[in-house]
């Protein structure tokens, strides 16, 4: 009898370590375990032993149980593993083709900085204003301190709908509009179309403009220089070269232009920057109180400052366009990189 | 305007270099646009002294030269005319880059090796024509750099003026400048007169008419000039600053202009009537022929310099072709005045004329330079026409103009700038530029007397600007300001601007930026009927092109453009949107509306191009699903689409009008295909518009919260046999209409027609989900509340249950 269990048990681990799959493993179980089982008849047979081999047998017959049982598992998760394995080899993918793609709409790079800007002043205090582009001569021009008949009138070629009606060259009428309404403190910046009579590859007779201004007590020249050496260097990023020079608008002064560093060759000149190492960035200075004087500001109570910089220029300079056009053909191959 | 370095060096000793000179004047306002090398780059340009000259084997008009350099003898092949054995040339040698990128190489010409090339003064950028190569002075060292050898080496610097410096309009301004920067003195001509013993005023005279437009006239006369070329140094220095040479007297007034900034004029005396000068307003209508050929009909407003007779200049803008300096020309009659700069600048804008002249006199001329500037260019024209001044100077100054004060007090100085200058700083800082500055009323205050060269400084404000200008913008503290911030919200227009923008980028749409003008025949292009509002347009007086003309009152033309344009470029999936304002006029243009406009097209695939995309084109229920969320994301909601009402341009079957409540706010449809085609369009596109000032008014600021359900839904699905004509708004709202208060939501999820359903009809199938927020619904009131559903329906639409 022992015998018998022993070369059982031999059989019975040979055949669970051949079976080829679960089926197989299931069958090897059935003939071992099953009521017609090889170790059931062994333990049907045991009635029939003397009460001495009983116990022997017994204990023989469950450590048999146990290991087949315990060989049957490791089987089969070793199959079930086998399976698991040989389905996902079945399922590989290419994963290097492209995926489904999403349609996806773009805003034009002009907007883009737009909202830039007027994000970072609106963390400034800065509140946005818009204006008609169809404008007065006086608000364009006259209380812009740009008479007719000044020279100053050449800076800007302008549409005219009427005699005093343009296309507003600038986007400094909305100052004129805005301090008219509220009086001071006002914080405002004021983005928007604007038109010169200009077209060439670097000039476009529509382009886009963001003003801004700031008018309080007690505002300096250096106030000025603050608000945007900060708006620049969140804009372009810490560190930039920054620089003022004097310059000249009607509408302010002191004037100045602002430079920043060139942000193609960083400073050490090239192309963009004419070897200069330096871009022409935006116009700006202090309020000029005949400004003020046409929107009834008091210039010995106030000061204030004023800027105003080409949209489509900063642009360029952000993400490196090199034609002025592009901004206006509506290529989307132009289009969708932004 | 430009300067030259060596000729800034005349009036004022700097040791900048031309590049530091062109950064200092940059940085106090003097923006350098250009700094360029007369003869940059061109010193392998040598002199050379031609050993022999003959006639080239093979070609009668080459001769072969053998060129010595001074230090071997090179042959060289030659075309020109002109030159002789012996004769010293400038020599282009091998790897010289003459004006306009012109190399030059090793070459045989006609099989004769030709080693460099001679030049002509044209080749080297040195005048506008020349007859043939440059036959140089024998003096002159063989082997040197030609510009050097000429003296001619210098650097031109192009400076972009603003308009408010007219006192830089000159070799001596800039020189001011300079100075100011350096510390040094700016060295004035002072013109040595050598006058005959005959009196001018026996000769001639001068009378001011109108001294509102003339407040000063001075003249001299030169007797016995010779009529002849410039010395060559004259002729080079005009054409380093942009001016073409013309004869001596010319190019005296020229010069003299270049360098004081003061305008002259040079008459012809033979030919000023009565022998005297009349200044005067023009008769209205009067002809008048300028110098450069041109008759210009005069208006009252003009201004003109007129001798006993006629008018013989038109004052500060341009001379008469009737007393202009000829060849035989021997008495020259030398003006120097002052006119008004808004009349100047109105008859130059009038005729169309911008002179050098003008251009001064309409930002202000020097007043008290006018002496200095007829002495100047009388002495230079006595001395290289060989001439004869004649004695005293008519000067007709009736209102002798005093120099304005300004008052300057230095806490302004300070409030302003951030910086504690004190008085005697700024002081020096103004003398610098010539300003005469004294002791002011109060023990803290300056009084600054302008000089007739600065008529742009009127105000306290524009000194202080000057003293800001001079210590250096760069010096003043950077600072933040302190003041009250009072931020507002943005206004809803903005905010809604922004939403709509993202929104059609989510949806997949780029943003296009078209120009705001159009073609007046635009509207007709779109197919509007004649008398449609929108062919009311806004006139542009003076477009720059006929495509330009007139504001647009509608944004689908130039969108149907980006689209052709993109489909010429073989993009073909197509999705624009466009925000921006249409022009909408009221007859006179005073009060025009500007409505911002929202303007979408989609057209081309469904799905981007790919190996796993579905290969379906857009129609109209895409742009309708656009459309949809759009309203969603402004919290509209009972949008109408109504089919009753649409636009010209679009398939009358495939297009609808947007409506709120009974509002129009916009429409939407597939482009009539003749529209298309008249845009050389050959697909379908589907367009939307939106008027936004109306969708910022509609529009909700937030969601609304509908409490959810803890219950289980129940779903019912019924297919709807319906007439064709029945249409999906009439079953949705008639299912509204029965007020079910358990209606979770109603999906339409199939639409057939075909096999087993009869011609003329349509099966519709619709999916009910019923839930109760109370309590879980039982089978029994489901059925209830769908049977009545189902009932209405087919009662009222004559729907049956397939």
């Amino acid at each position: 009898m022992k015998e018998r269990i022993q070369r059982l048990q031999d059989e019975a681990l040979s055949a669970l370590q051949q079976s080829a799959d679960l089926k197989d493993l299931q069958n090897v179980r059935v003939r071992i375990l099953g009521k017609k089982g090889e170790l059931t008849e062994i333990m049907k047979g045991m009635r029939d032993l003397s009460p001495e081999e009983r116990p022997l047998v017994g204990s023989l017959v469950n450590t048999l149980k146990d290991e087949f049982e315990a060989a049957f598992t490791e089987r089969q998760n070793a199959l079930q593993q086998e399976a698991i394995s040989a389905r996902l080899e079945s399922e590989k993918i290419d994963v290097t083709l492209p995926g489904r793609k999403q349609i996806t709409g773009s805003l034009h790079p002009v907007t883009l900085v737009t909202n830039e800007i007027v994000d970072i002043f609106s963390r400034l205090g800065f509140s946005v204003e818009e204006g008609p582009e169809i404008e007065q001569d006086f608000y364009n021009f006259e209380a812009l301190n740009i008479p007719k008949d000044h020279p100053a009138r050449d800076m800007q070629d302008t549409f005219y709908i009427s005699e005093d009606l343009v296309l507003r060259t600038h986007t400094s009428p909305v100052q004129i509009r805005t301090m008219l309404k509220n009086k001071p403190p006002v914080r405002v910046i004021a983005p928007g179309t604007v038109y010169r009579r200009d077209s060439d590859l670097t000039h476009s007779p529509m382009f886009h403009q963001i003003e801004g201004f700031l008018v309080d007590k007690h505002v300096t020249f250096g106030d000025l220089k603050g608000i945007l050496t900060h708006f620049l260097n969140e804009f372009f990023g810490e560190g930039l070269g920054v620089r003022f020079r004097p310059s000249f608008f009607p509408f302010t002064e002191p004037s100045a232009e602002v430079d920043i560093a060139c942000v193609i060759c960083g400073g050490k000149g090239c192309r963009v920057c004419k070897s200069t190492g330096w871009l022409e960035i935006l116009g700006c200075g202090m309020i000029d109180p005949a400004v003020f004087n046409s929107v009834d500001y008091d210039p010995a109570e106030f000061s204030g400052f004023a800027f105003g910089m080409g949209l489509e220029r900063i642009a360029m300079l952000k993400y490196t366009v090199n034609d002025f056009r592009l901004f206006f053909e509506n290529d989307l191959r132009f289009l969708k990189q932004f | 305007m430009i300067v030259t370095y060596n000729w800034l060096k005349e009036f004022v000793d700097f040791d900048y270099s031309p590049q530091e000179l062109c950064d200092r004047l940059t940085m106090v306002g003097l923006e350098v646009d250009a700094l360029d090398e007369v003869g940059g780059g061109l010193g392998s340009v040598v002199v050379a002294k031609l050993e022999s000259v003959e006639r080239h084997p093979d070609a009668d008009k080459l001769t072969v030269c053998q060129v010595n350099n001074g230090t071997e003898v090179l042959q060289v092949v030659c075309g020109a005319p002109n030159h002789k054995t012996g004769d010293y040339v400038a020599f282009a040698q091998i790897g010289s880059v003459l004006p306009g990128d012109f190399k030059i190489k090793k070459s045989k010409i006609r099989g004769q090796e030709s080693n460099g090339m001679l030049c002509s003064e044209k080749e080297l950028g040195l005048s506008d024509e020349s007859a043939g190569i440059m036959i140089l002075s024998d003096n002159l060292k063989l082997g040197q750099p030609v510009f050097e050898a000429l003296e001619i080496s210098d650097h031109k610097i192009e400076i972009g003026l603003t308009p408010n410096r007219p006192d830089c309009l000159s070799i001596v301004g800039v020189a001011r400048e300079v100075a100011a920067l350096c510390d040094a003195k700016l060295k004035l001509p002072a013109p040595e007169i050598k006058e005959s013993n005959s009196p001018i005023s026996e000769r001639t005279s001068v009378i001011i008419e109108n001294s509102d437009g003339c407040p000063r006239y001075a003249a001299r006369m030169i007797d016995g000039v010779k009529i002849g070329p410039s010395p060559e140094w004259m002729v080079r220095r005009l054409e380093a600053v942009g001016m073409r040479s013309i004869n001596n007297v010319v190019d005296v007034t020229n010069y003299v202009m270049m360098e004081l900034g003061h305008p002259l004029h040079a008459f012809d005396f033979r030919y000023l009537e009565d022998g005297r000068i009349v200044v005067k307003s023009a008769a209205e209508g009067d002809k008048f022929v300028t110098l450069d050929d041109q008759e210009h009909t005069l208006s009252a407003e003009d201004l003109m310099i007129c001798d006993g007779q006629r008018p013989v200049a038109m004052a500060g803008v341009m001379g008469g072709q009737n007393s202009e300096v000829q060849d035989d020309t021997s008495t020259v009659l030398l003006e120097a005045a002052y006119f008004k700069p808004t009349s100047i600048r109105r008859t130059s804008k009038r005729h169309g004329l911008h002179t050098e002249s003008s251009h001064r006199f309409e930002r202000g001329a020097d007043i008290d330079m006018i002496p200095v500037a007829l002495d100047r260019a009388a002495s230079l024209i006595a001395e290289l026409g060989d001439g004869e001044i004649l004695s005293g100077v008519i000067d007709n100054y009736p209102a002798v103009l005093e120099p304005l004060s300004i008052e300057l007090r230095r806490e302004k100085v300070v409030e302003l700038l951030d910086v504690d200058l004190d008085k005697e700083t700024i002081q020096v800082l103004l003398e610098s530029i010539g300003l005469d500055v004294r002791s002011g009323t109060t023990s803290d205050s300056l009084l600054v007397n302008v000089p007739s060269f600065r008529p742009d400084l009127e105000r306290e404000v524009d000194l202080i600007e000057e003293v800001a200008r001079l210590y250096g913008y760069e010096r003043i503290p950077v600072t933040m300001p302190t003041g009250t911030v009072d931020a507002k919200l943005p206004p809803q227009r903005q905010v809604v601007q922004r939403q709509l923008r993202h929104l059609m980028v989510e949806t997949g749409f780029s943003e296009a930026m078209n120009y705001s003008f159009i073609a007046v025949d635009s509207m007709k292009k779109i197919g509007l009927a004649e008398d449609d509002a929108r062919y009311l347009h806004v006139p542009i007086m003076n477009p720059l092109s006929e495509d330009q003309a007139v504001m647009r009152t509608s944004l689908v033309p130039s969108l149907l453009e980006t689209v052709a344009r993109n489909l010429n470029y073989r993009s073909h999936d197509l999705r624009l949107f466009e925000l921006r304002p249409v022009f909408l006029s009221d007859g006179d243009h005073q009060n025009c509306k500007e409505r911002l406009t929202l303007t979408a097209v989609l057209s081309g695939r469904r799905e981007p191009e790919g190996w796993a995309q579905s290969q379906g084109t857009v129609d109209f229920f895409d742009m309708k699903g656009v459309v949809e969320r759009l309203f969603d994301s402004m919290y509209i909601d009972d949008v109408v689409y109504d089919a009753g009402q649409t636009e010209p341009y679009f398939h009358p079957g495939k297009s609808c009008a947007l409506k709120v409540g009974k509002d129009i706010v916009g429409y939407a449809g597939e482009v009539h295909p003749q529209v298309l085609s008249g845009f050389d369009i050959d697909q379908p596109v589907y367009l939307f518009e939106v008027d936004v000032e109306r969708l910022v008014s509609l529009s909700g600021d937030h969601a609304c919260f509908k409490p959810l359900s803890r219950f289980p839904d129940v779903i019912r699905d019924s297919a709807l046999l319906l007439d064709e004509q029945v249409t999906a708004a009439d079953v949705m709202t008639i299912i509204k209409r029965a007020k079910l208060k358990s209606v979770e939501g109603v999906t339409l999820f199939d639409l057939y027609t075909g096999k087993g359903v009869p011609d003329g009809k349509k099966s519709l199938a619709i999916r009910v989900r019923y839930r109760d927020l109370e309590r879980t619904l039982t089978e029994a009131e489901v059925n209830k509340f769908h049977d009545k559903l189902i009932r209405s329906l087919c009662h009222q639409l004559g729907a049956e249950i397939r």
